[in-house]
């Protein structure tokens, strides 16, 4: 009876070479792509003692490859994924989804299959199958350069490159040219880091300039000199091979040129700040501007706004070369005391934090994680109806 | 020189600093579970009892893995392969450019190797654990059977408690097991800062972290702000002791003591290893009855460092003129290219080198 149907096997089998694929009785592979699944290799056509065989099968991973391999190479091991029997046919779900465009050769070696002879299905049956390619017609951009303002200090720090869409996972240094004024590259200006500096959504990058060519007098400044001079102008260069989250191209190479003015070599001196308070009962903004450009990063959130102890509610835009913090509250603002509440570790782009430089010797812990230090600055919240 | 702060300044600061306590401040509780749901896999580091453990930088989050019989079977020690990139692609389903092998480590019973290795590069970029055996057999640790433990790293200083999650990221640039603690090394993508965290395990919470300060030669100053990049533990004179390599590149011992959550601790800098350069890993090893410290780096190559003489060595107090100073190192010319390294056994390190295009698994005996 086995050798019956084993011959009834074979004959499919040879038939499949010279039968359409779509052939119900000869084994055919095929990629199936349901919507909201991996996709897998289906092996179709098998007979039903094909079946109930690999479906009893204890096989190891070095088994299954043997009856069914599917590869990104003919000299290569196969790609790992679980084997199981199903809705009449044999199926291959890989353990990581095939990559969009990438061929995959299939082989299916009937001879391989527990229980067979091994004279009966020599016929093996291989095919090439893709999942369809991506469009890679470029869309996502620079969306931002910061610090945004047309004046950097000479001891920048750091910058922060937006994109429109997430990028990939890559460090994004090798993409980053510094221009100066000649059109000559600068050497060296970034410190030599992989790819952590993405945002949790890779839509942010931080670029860090090396921090020892930064700091005034020490010796790889001393060395190299600052990237930057004051007086000069530079432009930032991002190569449009920098690629996307699907693997794309930017739209375009972008620019950003920036002036460079004096070194900024101070702590952040609160008292200098401008607080404009807004009216009771309104929703008018709180509007603080500040004498110089602020890290934009350390903005968003090392900044807020209380009543009493309480955190006010509302949405922060940044403005004007991160010269202004704007604070719209949720809900209009009360008659009374409130506080614009600053951490320490609220910086400048040169890395300058509130009461502390960059460059000063100090003796003070940088960060006590949650616990970090605050500043407040009280405002008063005027009722201007009764005035 | 010291600059000197506004005498308002001063005065503002004195009246108004206080201690900021938001909601981002509690403490992370341990998960546990069976089957963890790695986002990303980045740096590795084995319990001595077999714990392997694992850094999800995306996530933030560290684990502790009970491979089970995942970690049993397989022939004791690592073969070297040559082209690993290429075999853990084609077992990946995906091509060589488009693999990231992360961390290398050893178990330290079986000297199997264990490889942590990002699938893809873009939006679907997924974690995979691998173990080479002693015969090179390459099996990937299925997550699904294994146990364990996770602990999240604490939230990032925020004022605004309420305020919409950030586009700050930290990220853990090393782990290594010592005295009942899982250690981390992090590093933030807004903050220019240094941060070691310790996590006794089984996990309960994890502690807001120790801001480490190091007296840089090279810098001319205090430098609490330079990321750790590579640490050893150690015992040095019977005290237990982590040995840091930092950005830039001065070697930094702390005794283990000193780290306390949220204290300021200051490091002893014993070498000045040179700037624009960024330590990958390091070992310490046995040679002709004698301790070493090798180190991994990625634009200054391998260096072999007396452990004796860091044990040993005058702190570094006053500026280095020179581009190197401290404790002297031997520059390894036989290891080129060295992106992974841990210690295999008495006698060889394995690594993963990348030399003329490829990417191979060695075994480089210890020089």
């Amino acid at each position: 009876m086995l050798r019956a149907v084993a011959g009834v096997a074979l004959l499919a089998t040879a038939a499949a070479c010279s039968r359409p694929a779509s052939s119900a009785d000869a084994p055919a592979i095929r990629l199936i792509t349901p919507a909201a699944e991996t996709a897998y290799v289906e092996v179709t056509g098998l007979s039903s003692v094909t079946l109930d065989a690999l479906d009893d099968a204890r096989l190891t991973a070095d088994d299954w490859a043997g009856v069914l391999r599917v590869a990104v190479s003919d000299d290569g091991p196969a790609v790992l994924g679980a084997y199981r029997v199903r809705d009449g046919g044999l199926r291959f779900v890989p353990a990581f989804p095939f990559d969009p465009g990438r061929i995959y050769t299939v082989r299916f070696d009937p001879s391989r299959v527990p229980g067979s002879s091994s004279t009966a299905s020599a016929a093996v049956v291989t095919a090439d199958v893709s999942r369809p390619g991506l469009d890679m017609t470029p869309s996502t951009r620079v969306a931002q350069v910061y610090p945004s303002g047309n004046e950097v200090p000479e001891n920048l720090l750091r910058m922060y490159i937006e994109f429109s869409a997430p990028m990939g996972r890559r460090s994004g240094i090798e993409y980053l040219r510094l221009l100066d004024d000649r059109g000559r590259e600068v050497e060296a200006p970034f410190l030599p880091l992989d790819y952590e500096f993405w945002s949790p959504d890779r839509r942010r990058f931080t670029v860090f300039f090396d921090p020892g060519r930064v700091k005034d007098g020490i010796l790889p400044n001393q060395q190299m000199g600052r990237p930057l001079e004051a007086g000069r102008t530079y432009t930032l260069v991002l190569a449009r091979e920098w690629r996307d989250g699907e693997g794309r191209p930017l739209v375009e190479e972008y620019r950003h040129t920036m002036r460079v003015g004096a070194a900024r070599t101070q702590g952040l001196d609160p008292t200098s700040w401008r607080v404009a308070a807004p009216r009771a009962g309104s929703r008018e903004p709180l509007v603080v501007t500040f004498p110089a450009s602020l890290d934009r990063g350390l903005l968003m959130r090392a900044l807020a706004v209380r009543e009493a102890d309480v955190d006010v509610a509302g949405d922060v835009r940044i403005e004007a070369g991160e010269t202004r913090w704007v604070f719209t509250p949720g809900q209009p603002w009360h008659a009374g005391r409130y506080r614009l509440v600053a951490l320490s570790i609220l910086e400048d782009p040169a890395g300058n934090q509130v009461g502390r430089a960059f460059e000063v010797d100090n003796f003070d812990t940088v960060d006590k994680g949650p616990d970090a230090q605050t500043v407040a600055i009280p405002f008063v919240v005027r009722d201007t109806s009764t005035e | 020189m010291m600059r000197s702060l506004s005498v308002k300044t001063l005065f503002l600061i004195a009246l108004l600093v206080s201690a900021s306590i938001t909601s981002s401040s509690a403490r992370a509780v341990a998960v546990t579970g069976q089957g963890p749901t790695l986002t990303s896999v980045g740096p590795l580091a084995f319990g001595p009892d077999g714990i392997l453990f694992a850094a999800d930088n995306q996530a933030a989050a560290l684990y502790a893995l009970d491979l089970g019989s995942q970690a049993t079977g397989g022939a004791p020690g690592a073969k070297a392969l040559e082209g690993i990139d290429q075999k853990l692609a084609a077992l990946l389903g995906t091509a060589a450019n488009e693999i990231a092998i992360t961390d290398l480590v050893v178990h330290p019973q079986t000297r199997n190797a264990y490889l942590s290795v990002m699938r893809g590069q873009g939006t679907n970029a997924a974690p995979a654990l691998f173990r080479v055996d002693g015969a090179g057999k390459i099996d990937m640790v299925s997550l699904q059977a294994v146990k364990f433990q996770k602990v999240e790293l604490p939230n990032a200083p925020v004022a605004n408690a309420g305020a919409r999650r950030n586009p700050r990221s930290e990220s853990i640039t090393d782990i290594a097991f010592a005295n009942g603690k899982l250690w981390a090394a992090g590093l933030s993508n807004e903050e220019f800062a240094s941060k070691l965290r310790a996590v006794p395990y089984p996990f309960n919470t994890v502690d807001n972290g120790t801001s480490v300060e190091i007296y840089h030669g090279n810098h001319r100053a205090l430098e609490t702000r330079s990321p750790v990049y590579a640490f050893v533990p150690t015992t040095i004179n019977g005290q237990p002791h982590l040995i840091a390599g930092y950005l830039c590149t001065p070697l930094v011992k702390f005794a283990i003591d000193s780290l306390k959550p949220g204290d300021k601790v200051r490091g002893t800098t014993v070498a000045e290893l040179g700037n624009m350069n960024r330590p990958l890993d390091m070992i310490l090893y046995k040679k002709d009855g004698k301790d070493f410290l090798l180190m991994s780096n990625n634009s200054r190559g391998v260096m072999k460092i007396s452990a004796a003489e860091i044990a040993t060595a005058a702190p570094i107090t006053t500026p280095v003129e020179t581009p190197t100073g401290g404790v002297g190192y031997q520059a390894v010319a036989s290891m080129q290219g060295i992106e992974q390294l841990d210690l295999l056994d008495a006698q060889n390190s394995i690594v993963i080198a990348r030399t003329n295009g490829a990417v191979n698994l060695q075994v480089v005996p210890l020089p």
